[in-house]
């Protein structure tokens, strides 16, 4: 295993590239130094589905326990987990700007739009108006933004520029090889012996690694790179295998699809990030922390609370 | 009081990078046009600090903003070094290790370095409302609107819908609902006053400069155990680049306050620690009279700021988080000394 990171930037201004996300951006796209096997990924479901048995299973059936990457890292530092909320939904600015955040920065990265300032108020039209017009609700939201007034909805489109800015800001986009997928459904998994768990891993950006290009051909993907936008800012020391959380439940997601070689978690409101190549130890490691975090919700009857995508 | 920058020479190195808040020279023409946009603008008397003082306007208070008359701060690793050193000798091990880090904002620091006389109450939501409250949020969000989209409709509707929207606020939209006529026409008088201002002088930003509003910063200081945060209401152009790029800009509709300067160091300093090049300038607009305050950000600016800090979380850390020591009779606090109290920083009337 190995974590690279620290304050973004500390080094990344002294190479030719005067933008620090052309350095992180290039520790992201390098070719995956180590390759999880099938073998590797099926340890660390045994590792979650036999322990779980154990801890919880023997319990009566209760509510679902939802194990994210914030109740894992919750968990890392000795803090209370975050609980469902007890209040009805309602949707706010905070709900819509990871979605139309990605939509909007999905929509420079395409060329669209230049600058996200200038993408995320046509973005948000054209989601209302494909809504109006097919009743098909992308992102959920439509409907509620286009009854907004229109204070409400700057307040609203306010929140998904500022978050799709440094967002932007963060990488060197037009230096991947092959368009990242921006957003996405999370990645979900429930554990088949204890069904009350299940796993739910959310990443911002999913990039393909590319490997060397055999003459005439295209380059093949090799990998894949998971990006998550963190808030707060990382723990001091570790944190490994909670960021190979998002692998592992990739991995178990997805059984037939690689297991992503890569996983960066970026804290841009503290300017770091830590970047972690995923083993077939790390992932076991990850599976453990499941493991007990499940147990410790089963104790508290709590768990992620999840917002909207 | 902020030192206003007069020192209009363009004598800055350009910018390479297109995606910096630009000096004069490469700076797109795109500014809002229309009443008091430009240099003849009739001052509004009642509220202008000088007799014939004219706020800025346009493409004047964008270079105000950009132009500091001194060199954009290079990035410097080492400097953040040296500052975070600061900050841990002095809070890092000190602080109590314990479950939820110590939450350190420019309010609790002001409150925490205040006499017991002119300290206020938590931070904004715990402050009791009143007018001046529900004007500054009202103005932060029409700020907010207007950077986002370049335009206001009727400032009241507009700003009530925007705090509406955001659940933290319902408390003192109730409030404002709840408002006597009288009260509620001082405040819709003001607000529209305030916001035609704002429309009038602050230009359009050019989306490549890359605006984003109400951006948090945090740095984690003491292994976790202090978190250094705020939330600055603007701040413009791309972090990380060899030379500094980035403007912070906070909006103000109150007085101008001798602690504003100190609480835009704080959010220069935590912009350092967290990229290694500080923003080359931070400002304070009086949403009430047009003034904008620029300071240059500087190695001084910086110092000064990582000291302060290390004595309010210390102060915090003494007294307990709910404030600083109380108005010291040794050194009078609440009593006046000018304008000043003698006690703290603060200037203005006990109780304000």
């Amino acid at each position: 295993m190995s974590l690279s990171g620290g304050p973004t930037g500390a080094s990344a201004l002294r190479g030719p590239d005067p933008h620090r996300g052309g350095q992180l951006t290039d520790v992201l796209l390098a070719p995956p130094t180590s390759l999880v096997s099938a073998a590797d990924r099926d340890a660390a479901r045994d590792r979650i589905v036999t322990a779980l048995v154990g801890s919880v299973g023997g319990r009566p059936e209760g509510p679902e326990r939802t194990v994210g990457l914030p109740v894992l890292i919750q968990r890392a530092r000795d803090q209370p987990v975050p609980t469902d909320p007890e209040e009805s939904f309602t949707w706010k600015p905070a709900f819509v700007r990871r979605s139309l955040g990605l939509a909007t920065v999905e929509a420079c990265l395409e060329r669209r739009f230049r600058w996200p300032a200038e993408a995320v108020g046509p973005v948000a039209d054209r989601a209302v108006a494909e809504w109006q017009r097919t009743g098909w609700r992308t992102f959920h939201w439509e409907p509620w933004f286009a009854a907004l007034s229109a204070g409400a909805r700057a307040a609203v489109l306010a929140e998904a520029s500022a978050w799709a800015t440094t967002l932007w800001s963060a990488l060197a986009w037009r230096r991947f090889p092959v368009p990242p997928r921006l957003g996405g459904s999370d990645d979900q998994w429930v554990c088949p012996s204890d069904r009350t768990v299940r796993l739910r891993g959310r990443c911002e950006v999913r990039i393909p690694l590319v490997g060397q290009a055999a003459a005439g051909h295209a380059p093949p993907v090799v990998g894949t790179a998971l990006v998550s936008l963190m808030s707060g800012h990382p723990p001091a020391a570790g944190g490994e295998p909670e960021l190979a959380f998002l692998a592992l439940v990739s991995a178990l997601a997805s059984p037939t699809r690689p297991v992503p070689s890569r996983v960066a978690g970026l804290w841009l409101h503290a300017g770091e990030h830590r970047v972690v190549e995923v083993t077939g130890e790390l992932l076991v490691e990850a599976a453990s922390r499941v493991v007990g975090a499940a147990a410790s919700l089963a104790d508290e009857g709590s768990g992620d609370a999840v917002g909207p995508a | 009081m902020a030192p206003l920058d007069t020192d209009t020479r363009p004598g800055l190195p350009a910018e390479a990078q297109g995606h910096a808040f630009p000096t004069r020279d490469d700076r797109p023409p795109r500014v809002r046009t229309g009443p008091g946009s430009g240099a003849g603008h009739r001052p509004d008397r009642d509220h202008a600090p000088t007799a014939g003082w004219i706020p800025l306007a346009g493409e004047a208070l964008l270079d105000r903003l950009r132009i500091t008359g001194r060199p954009r701060p290079m990035a410097d690793p080492e400097r953040a070094d040296r500052l975070r050193q600061c900050l841990e000798d002095g809070i890092g091990r000190v602080a109590p290790r314990t479950g939820l880090p110590l939450l350190v904002t420019r309010g609790n620091l002001t409150r925490a370095l205040s006499c017991g006389a002119h300290r206020m109450p938590g931070g904004v939501e715990e402050r009791p409302f009143s007018l001046p409250l529900a004007i500054g949020a009202l103005m932060e969000v029409l700020f907010r609107q207007l950077v986002t989209t370049g335009a206001l409709g009727d400032p009241m509707v507009d700003g009530l819908d925007g705090l509406s929207v955001d659940g933290r606020r319902a408390g003192l939209v109730h409030w404002i609902g709840r408002l006597s006529y009288g009260d509620r026409r001082a405040l819709a008088g003001e607000v529209r006053r305030q916001a035609r201002g704002l429309a009038d002088r602050w230009p359009a930003l050019d989306p490549a400069w890359l605006p984003r509003t109400q951006e948090p910063m945090r740095v984690a200081l003491g292994g976790g155990a202090v978190e250094l945060s705020t939330r600055v209401d603007l701040a413009i152009g791309r972090p990380g680049l060899d030379v500094a790029s980035v403007g912070i800009v906070e909006i103000t509709s109150g007085a101008r306050r001798p602690e504003h300067r100190d609480e835009l160091a704080f959010s220069a300093l935590l912009e350092t620690l967290r990229h290694p090049a500080p923003p080359f300038v931070v400002a304070t607009y009086y949403t009430r009279s047009g003034e904008l305050d620029v300071e240059p950000v500087s190695e001084e600016l910086l110092t000064a700021a990582a000291r302060r800090t290390v004595a309010g979380v210390q102060a915090m850390l003494h007294n307990g988080q709910a404030g600083g020591p109380a108005g010291d009779p040794a050194i009078g606090g609440g009593a006046r000394q000018g304008g000043a109290c003698a006690g703290c920083t603060v200037w203005g009337p006990v109780g304000g």
